[in-house]
């Protein structure tokens, strides 16, 4: 991926691999990871707990834990036709850079607010540290959020953390994120720890302010419905590394690597009679010492001798749908089965 | 429907009465800062009370402790003795303890403490009007800085934890807590006293040097915090070490806290995230240990001014002990009860405007 960056791209990153060093040894968190952002696209990652998806979102706004390290790669960060790469900020420009460029709203936000401290103060106290001093303006635009998000505007803008429920605090928190449109949102988990149908009401609240204000969305998810329903691309990790990405039909319909196939069939469909759900047999990889060749094959049922030496890399018919497998044909012929067996139902 | 008659229509009447009555009364005592004043005023009057029959339970009284002086020093019979000191003092030693409390008791509802017993026509109220304020000053600017440098120094160890600086101070703060103040007391006058000779410690007795004029002029003012010095930095010494490892337990606490982790992902200054988000959290389950500890320190402030001659409430007190004279010991108690519960009366009613969440309906 190193052909120049076009116009319409935010963010790239680029053959970034990061470690975290600890007592028992290094933790290869993320290996070679390389995609492409464009303006006002939806990228879902997808993947179990503990395969790097945190990492490398955490990495673009370079709040990676003390004991991490880039052993390699760049994010590189496009703004009215100035790139930059955000692994080599000062300490001060870095700060500028966080919010007003790359806002992220964290994994359980339920507590992101500082409880002492009112709505408003928060909302100043963010714009006021990237050089925008005007109160009164900076309402106005608090409460036009607050008002996308659904909120009911003056009452949240004078409330305390506590006075809000969990999800007030989470939609308060997305009015905040795109307070000083930044061209990127990282949305960790957006949808966890809340309820159905405030889950329903975060999604299209999301949707309509994409819509609206135009910035792309990174999201981290394990939850596939919300990837089907939000995300323009999906990329699956597995053990650190992308594995397959491609536009999100293509992922969903037309899977060509067995764990993103394996995540597929793990979601219970509505539409069928299920004994059982399936689930991707074995557990995620250690990371201290990872799996030869393909970090999958232990747990893959298509895996040949070929995959235990060789790790595969990301190729596709399709020049936007890539996966990193040696046996996508072992997997086109067992969906075809599959299709052939709910077809006979 | 059947008509009532008026028996009952007044008697349903006064039902209604006593219930709005109950409400009101119900409503009052939910009222917060009503129910806190409440209890303050009950655990002074208990507290009082108590103190009132322990100094009578120590052994001897006025009396007998003068009878004995005199009888040491001029060598006359006991009988001639008693006379003579019942006759000087306004006491009955024959009365009793109850008797003698619900005298007191009475006097103290009409805001009179009573005149001395050892020295008659002295009142109380101005005996403690002349020390209370020295007390106040040393025991409230040594809490006090005591308390801002251990929020200070806390939040130092808590950032760099693990770092030498940490080690090195947290050494400190366990010795400083573990030597309890009178010890710091007496190892001030050793060291800075007598060792280094850095200050004329038998000079110092008092609380101002009495060759200056009391008022706002320098040599004066020089003069008192001269004399309050050594005191304070005990009370400093022997209370820091506590503040510190609480700040630091409870910052480090903080540090970890979502907020404090999407205010730096907001892009916040560090100076702000310190003080609004970090500082002002970790520092709120101080304020309330900063209340009990002022009860703390002043009870203590008997034995530091005795050892540092510090003429301040604890040296009254304490003079009053030797001499059993019931009614300055009894007054100075009243005195140091209710300055204890309405410093914790004060925080109790002000700590929702440093907690939001503990705020109470009708306080804004």
């Amino acid at each position: 991926m190193s052909q120049p960056m076009n116009d319409d791209v935010v963010l790239r990153v680029d053959d970034l691999s990061i470690v975290y060093q600890t007592k028992r040894g290094n933790v290869q968190a993320t290996t070679n990871i390389s995609f492409d952002l464009k303006r006002g696209q939806a990228m879902a990652l997808i993947g179990e707990s503990g395969s790097g998806k945190t990492t490398v979102s955490l990495s673009l706004i370079r709040k990676l834990p003390k004991n991490a390290l880039i052993t390699q790669g760049q994010v590189l960060y496009q703004r009215d036709g100035n790139v930059r790469d955000v692994l080599k900020l000062s300490k001060r420009e870095l700060r500028e850079f966080r919010w007003k460029d790359c806002a992220m709203v964290f994994q359980g936000s339920q507590n992101a607010f500082n409880p002492v401290l009112k709505i408003r103060t928060q909302f100043e106290d963010t714009a006021r540290a990237h050089g925008w001093t005007d109160k009164n303006a900076v309402r106005e635009r608090a409460l036009e959020l607050l008002r996308l998000v659904r909120l009911d505007p003056e009452r949240v803008y004078e409330a305390y953390p506590h006075e809000l429920s969990g999800g007030m605090k989470q939609r308060t928190l997305l009015a905040l994120g795109v307070l000083l449109n930044p061209q990127v949102v990282i949305l960790d988990e957006p949808t966890t720890a809340l309820d159905i149908l405030t889950q329903r009401a975060i999604i299209d609240v999301l949707n309509e302010m994409q819509q609206r204000l135009n910035f792309s969305i990174i999201f981290i998810s394990h939850d596939l419905s919300l990837a089907a329903e939000m995300a323009d691309v999906v990329a699956t990790v597995y053990a650190g590394e992308i594995v397959e990405i491609g536009p999100v039909n293509d992922m969903f319909y037309d899977p060509q690597h067995p764990y993103t196939h394996g995540l597929l069939t793990s979601v219970p469909k509505l539409d069928h009679e299920q004994d059982f759900v399936s689930s991707i047999a074995g557990a995620p990889p250690n990371l201290i010492s990872p799996p030869s060749g393909c970090k999958f094959h232990p747990r893959c049922p298509y895996a040949t001798d070929k995959c235990s030496e060789d790790d595969p890399t990301l190729t596709g018919e399709k020049p936007d749908h890539l996966a990193a497998c040696w046996n996508k044909d072992a997997l086109l012929e067992a969906r075809e089965e599959i299709a052939r067996k709910e077809l006979a139902q | 429907m059947v008509s009532q008659t008026p028996d009952v229509v007044a008697a349903t009447g006064q039902a209604n009465m006593l219930d709005r009555l109950y409400d009101s009364v119900l409503n009052i005592y939910r009222n917060h800062t009503f129910r806190v004043i409440i209890q303050a005023i009950i655990t002074v009057w208990a507290v009082v009370t108590f103190t009132f029959f322990l100094v009578r339970l120590m052994p001897g009284n006025p009396i007998d402790v003068l009878i004995e002086q005199i009888l040491v020093q001029e060598g006359i019979s006991y009988q001639e003795a008693y006379d003579r000191v019942a006759a000087s003092f306004d006491f009955d030693p024959d009365a009793t303890a109850l008797d003698q409390y619900f005298d007191w008791f009475g006097d103290v509802l009409r805001l009179d403490l009573g005149t001395s017993i050892t020295s008659p026509g002295t009142r109380v109220v101005d005996e403690i009007a002349r020390y209370l304020p020295w007390t106040l000053f040393a025991v409230g600017s040594g809490l006090l800085i005591s308390f801002v440098l251990g929020i200070v120094l806390g939040m130092t160890m808590a950032y760099y934890r693990n770092s030498p600086l940490d080690h090195i101070l947290s050494l400190f703060a366990s010795f400083m807590t573990g030597v309890p103040n009178y010890i710091w007391g007496l190892l001030i006058i050793i060291i800075l006293g007598i060792q280094l000779n850095w200050f004329n410690v038998g000079a110092l007795r008092g609380t101002y040097d009495v060759n200056t004029t009391p008022g706002f002029n320098l040599p004066f003012i020089v003069s008192v915090l001269e004399h309050a010095l050594l005191p304070i930095i005990t009370y400093v010494v022997s209370t820091l070490g506590g503040w510190m490892l609480n700040m630091k337990s409870s910052t480090m606490s903080v540090l970890n806290d979502d907020y404090v982790n999407v205010a730096e992902a907001r892009g916040l200054k560090d100076s702000r995230i310190i003080t609004a988000y970090v500082g002002r959290n970790a520092s709120l389950p101080l304020f309330t240990q900063l209340t009990i500890s002022i009860g703390f320190v002043l009870g203590s402030g008997v034995v530091i001014e005795e050892i540092f001659v510090y003429w301040g409430l604890g040296h009254y007190l304490f003079a009053s002990i030797t001499t059993r004279d019931y009614t300055s010991m009894q007054g100075v108690f009243v005195i140091l009860v209710i300055t204890v519960v309405f410093a914790n009366l004060i925080a109790d009613l002000t700590y929702g405007f440093l907690d939001p969440r503990v705020r109470v309906s009708g306080q804004k």
